[in-house]
């Protein structure tokens, strides 16, 4: 136990700051991620057909390759056409094109769902077809496939661990080297484990509340 | 409880449910049952829905636990037993047991989706009692002929109408030869146009000798197959007979009430 | 046309191999695990269920490189001495445990009650029922999300090159430290990721396709 404490005190501004790294991260990923899934679903939605099929194959590509690779192709890619940007900035678009990727799966599953009733009825009413999508079908699709999107944001915190993997002091590299420059392993992963249970389980948790606010309202 | 007193010897009840109190949290549903139902006899429980009636019938083979009182089949305590003057849940393997001699009709069929018909009647045979294939084959087939449902024992469940389910799962209640049969509003998720040939099935039941506790809303068929019939409202027994008496001439004015609902239904 | 990946090649190929032997032993154990575990959370008492519960939270709700990172580092300071390649092929069963048990624990609730309501009315018992009525159901109602975990698990693998275990990934990096040509390499890799996980990607869609329609 006092192993623990004296570990714990010794090594929490460090864990406190690989927190902030990771959030920040997240903070700055997931937004960037569902509005590259907005603008990834416009093709389909206004039926151009050849962007249609090129975000397709670009869904799939995402979809069926690792985002570690991804990152690698950034990161070590871009310096090459002369583009130094920082690992964070790589990472954040990495994280974002994938995950937009996944997300825009998702929106559109849901839009699918959604009756050819709600476009005859927001065109009955004399909307053009880009007001029926931002008014009439966006909304509901989201509401829809929240707890899709909400697993997916999560997936997609989690994916911010990646990074590390590109030099930035996260929370997974800091527990990295930790360990290294302690040698407590298991003290390490414990508090590395606890903040992003925090970070999961509070998310996870206020888009529960989401979700149950938005049923309540339309359901 | 007065009822613990008497004695449990009456060897012609097959059923027989003494003192039945149940309750969920705050609400009592069951506020002491008395029925009890003799060897070949066909009782037919009417009531409006929320009387507690199927409630009731799902304590006969112990799918719902009750709070007081006693039920019997065949002598064989079902659910609790007394030990030593206390009141004890039995073993799951007693259970096991005693439902193997308690045959249930779901209304929802409950038909096992992923076996085939005849598979679905071979099942209690094959699994519960052990029997070898081939002779458990046999019965099913002669059960489903029994049905007619014969020319399908290779169709699997979802492929049928609701009636052909439905008989199916008749004659799987039937393939472990329970001393009783309970049906619970067997006919009313059916299209008006299938329940004709499953109260078929079930009248041919009765007139073999089958010993029956039907919860229905099928005012002809409590009219025309019952022994008894048992009106239920509150979760109390409001009046019981043979229905050619209390059908006709109800004592009370909740039965009348129900009947004259029910039979202008029917028209 | 590109003369650095042609050369490559068969390096990363060998790699790929590795990636795919990984893939197949933590898809599998993982899975048996899985399910193994969201049987055991649907018959066990209270305290198992809240240790498999616990389990469940703790594994998906953390990444799995810092399982990955915890495989590798804690066997040895429990004094066993496994290479990279087995640390993270147990890190991973283990992650990919918690997530086919959740899988499996949902399908089997989402087994109607009425199944077993007639199951028991027959006179089976519990273990009998779970066997024959409600394990073929629920597997059924498990292979798409199955699929699903397997797909993120098999991309996951890459991972393993960050902890030190040679794989694809790993031997990606290696090259384009020699060559330093990012893109040939990194998108041939991608491409190689894509050859083998597109087939099980169209499976699972298939099936959620499929499933959409049944219910």
């Amino acid at each position: 136990m006092d192993a623990f404490v004296i570990f714990f005190t010794r090594y929490l501004p460090a864990f406190a700051d690989g927190f902030l790294i990771t959030a920040g991260v997240a903070a700055l990923a997931a937004p960037a991620a569902l509005i590259w899934a907005i603008v990834l679903i416009i093709p389909r939605l206004a039926q151009w057909t050849w962007a249609s099929r090129l975000v397709d194959a670009y869904v799939e590509v995402m979809r069926n390759s690792p985002l570690l690779v991804q990152m690698y192709l950034l990161y070590f890619g871009l310096p090459l056409l002369g583009l130094f940007w920082s690992s964070i900035v790589c990472g954040v678009i990495a994280i974002a094109s994938q995950h937009g990727a996944f997300l825009s799966e998702i929106l559109r599953s849901g839009i699918q769902s959604l009756s050819q009733r709600q476009w005859e009825a927001g065109s009955a009413i004399g909307m053009r077809r880009f007001a029926v999508i931002r008014l009439v079908i966006l909304p509901q699709a989201f509401i829809k496939v929240l707890p899709a999107l909400g697993n997916q944001l999560i997936v997609l915190v989690k994916d911010t661990s990646l990074v590390s993997a590109i030099g930035v002091m996260d929370l997974t590299l800091t527990g990295k080297m930790t360990i290294e420059r302690s040698g407590a392993s298991f003290e390490a992963f414990i508090a590395v484990a606890f903040f992003y249970l925090i970070l999961t389980s509070t998310l996870g948790l206020v888009l529960r509340i989401i979700e149950v606010r938005a049923a309540r309202r339309y359901g | 409880m007065n009822q613990a007193a008497a004695p449990i010897s009456q060897s012609d009840d097959i059923v027989a449910i003494r003192g039945l109190r149940k309750s969920y949290s705050t609400l009592e549903v069951l506020k002491g049952i008395d029925i009890s139902v003799k060897r070949g006899e066909v009782v037919v429980i009417l009531g409006p829905s929320g009387s507690g009636k199927s409630t009731m019938l799902r304590c006969v083979n112990f799918l719902e636990n009750f709070d007081q009182g006693t039920i019997t089949v065949e002598g064989r305590p079902v659910g609790y037993k007394m030990v030593n003057g206390t009141r004890r849940p039995v073993s799951e393997v007693d259970n096991a047991s005693l439902r193997q001699h308690v045959g249930m009709v779901f209304q929802s069929y409950n038909l096992f989706p992923h076996r085939t018909v005849l598979q679905n009647v071979m099942m209690g045979p094959v699994k519960v009692k052990g029997m070898d294939n081939s002779k458990a084959r046999d019965i099913a087939m002669k059960l489903l002929a029994k049905v007619g449902m014969e020319h399908k024992a290779d169709a699997y469940p979802g492929r049928l109408s609701g009636g052909q389910q439905q008989r199916v799962a008749i004659a799987r209640a039937l393939a472990m030869e329970p001393s009783v049969m309970l049906f619970d509003e067997v006919t009313s998720a059916l299209d008006p146009e299938l329940v004709g040939e499953v109260l078929k099935v079930m009248r041919e039941l009765a007139e073999e000798g089958m010993t029956m506790i039907v919860v229905t809303h099928e005012m002809g068929f409590a009219r025309g197959v019952a022994d008894r019939v048992v009106f239920m409202d509150g979760g109390v027994v409001v009046e019981q007979g043979p229905p050619e008496e209390i059908m006709t001439n109800p004592q009370t004015d909740r039965f009348r009430g129900f009947l004259s609902r029910h039979l202008s239904h029917e028209g | 046309m590109f003369p650095v990946l042609q050369s490559n090649l068969p390096y990363l190929l060998q790699g790929a191999v590795y990636t795919v032997i990984l893939s197949a032993i933590v898809v599998s154990c993982g899975t048996a695990l899985g399910v193994g575990i969201g049987v055991l959370a649907s018959v066990g008492g209270a305290i198992l269920r809240s240790i498999i519960t616990a389990y469940i939270f703790l594994f998906r709700g953390v990444p799995v490189l810092v399982i990955m990172f915890l495989g590798f580092y804690s066997f040895p300071a429990l004094g066993l001495r496994l290479d990279a390649y087995t640390a993270v092929a147990i890190s991973m069963i283990v992650y990919v445990g918690a997530f086919v048990a959740e899988a499996t624990r949902g399908a089997i609730a989402g087994v109607p009650t009425g199944q077993t309501e007639a199951a028991k009315s027959l006179g089976m018992r519990k273990g009998k029922m779970m066997r024959e009525i409600v394990l073929p159901q629920a597997m059924r109602l498990v292979i798409a999300p199955v699929l699903n975990i397997s797909l993120m698990a098999i991309k996951q693998t890459s991972y393993a090159s960050i902890v030190g275990a040679w794989e694809l990934s790993f031997a990606a990096r290696e090259v384009v430290e020699r060559t330093l040509a990012a893109f040939q390499i990194f998108l041939g890799v991608m491409l190689i990721y894509f050859i083998i996980c597109y087939p099980l990607s169209l499976a699972a869609r298939a099936l959620d396709k499929r499933l959409a329609f049944d219910s």
